[in-house]
């Protein structure tokens, strides 16, 4: 599997709802298009609020996983 | 922007429940990361969210502390409507946040008849 460029990282991880993803909406927001944002939450609601906020806003998803706890997205910026 | 999204949230639960407190709080951190325009109306109690300091003293449990998640919806644009009568009421006209702008029934009206969608807490 081809390993995807990150080009910035967020540590989330504590951060209660909607917290994750504010900080996630400031962060793509200095990313140019096509950027790739790794997130870490540990926030449950992260696994539905993620998908949920690129869908509205029009960014993609490229996958996640959840590692020990901590729940590991990659989000592209729209370009 | 036409096309924008508006959401309206009326907040009426002061710091005494600060569950309900923080849940408008919540939708409208939510809101404006979303690229949706958010108008937070204060009435009630809820006019007391505004008052400068108090925020800072409500956290509901299992909750972001309400203090960063207003200014989160005033970092990114939200705009926080006061009802009058209720803050003068409470003496509190000269006490509220930057940003906070007084206002009354007809500016309320406003908001919500161009709303998308109106939420009441």
């Amino acid at each position: 599997m081809a390993t995807t460029h990150i080009d910035s990282e967020l540590d989330a991880r504590g951060q209660l709802c909607p917290m994750p993803i504010v900080k996630t909406a400031k962060a793509i927001k200095e990313l140019g298009a096509g950027g790739v944002l790794k997130l870490l939450a540990t926030d449950r609601g992260a696994v539905t609020d993620v998908p949920a906020w690129t869908e509205t806003t029009g960014n993609e998803l490229l996958e996640w996983h959840e590692e020990d706890g901590v729940f590991v997205f990659l989000i592209r910026k729209a370009g | 922007m036409p096309d924008q999204e508006k959401l309206v949230i009326m907040v009426t639960h002061g710091p005494e429940e600060p569950e309900l407190a923080t849940i408008p709080f919540v939708m409208a951190g939510a809101a404006v990361a979303s690229d949706v325009d958010v108008v937070m109306g204060f009435q009630g109690d809820g006019c007391r969210l505004v008052q400068k300091g108090v925020a800072e003293t409500v956290t509901a449990p299992e909750f972001a502390p309400l203090a960063g998640l207003l200014d989160a919806v005033r970092e990114f644009g939200g705009t926080l409507l006061v009802c009058a009568p209720c803050v003068k009421s409470r003496g509190i006209e000269e006490e509220l946040v930057d940003g906070a702008e007084i206002c009354a029934a007809a500016r309320f009206v406003a908001e919500i008849t161009s709303a998308t969608s109106t939420l009441v807490y």
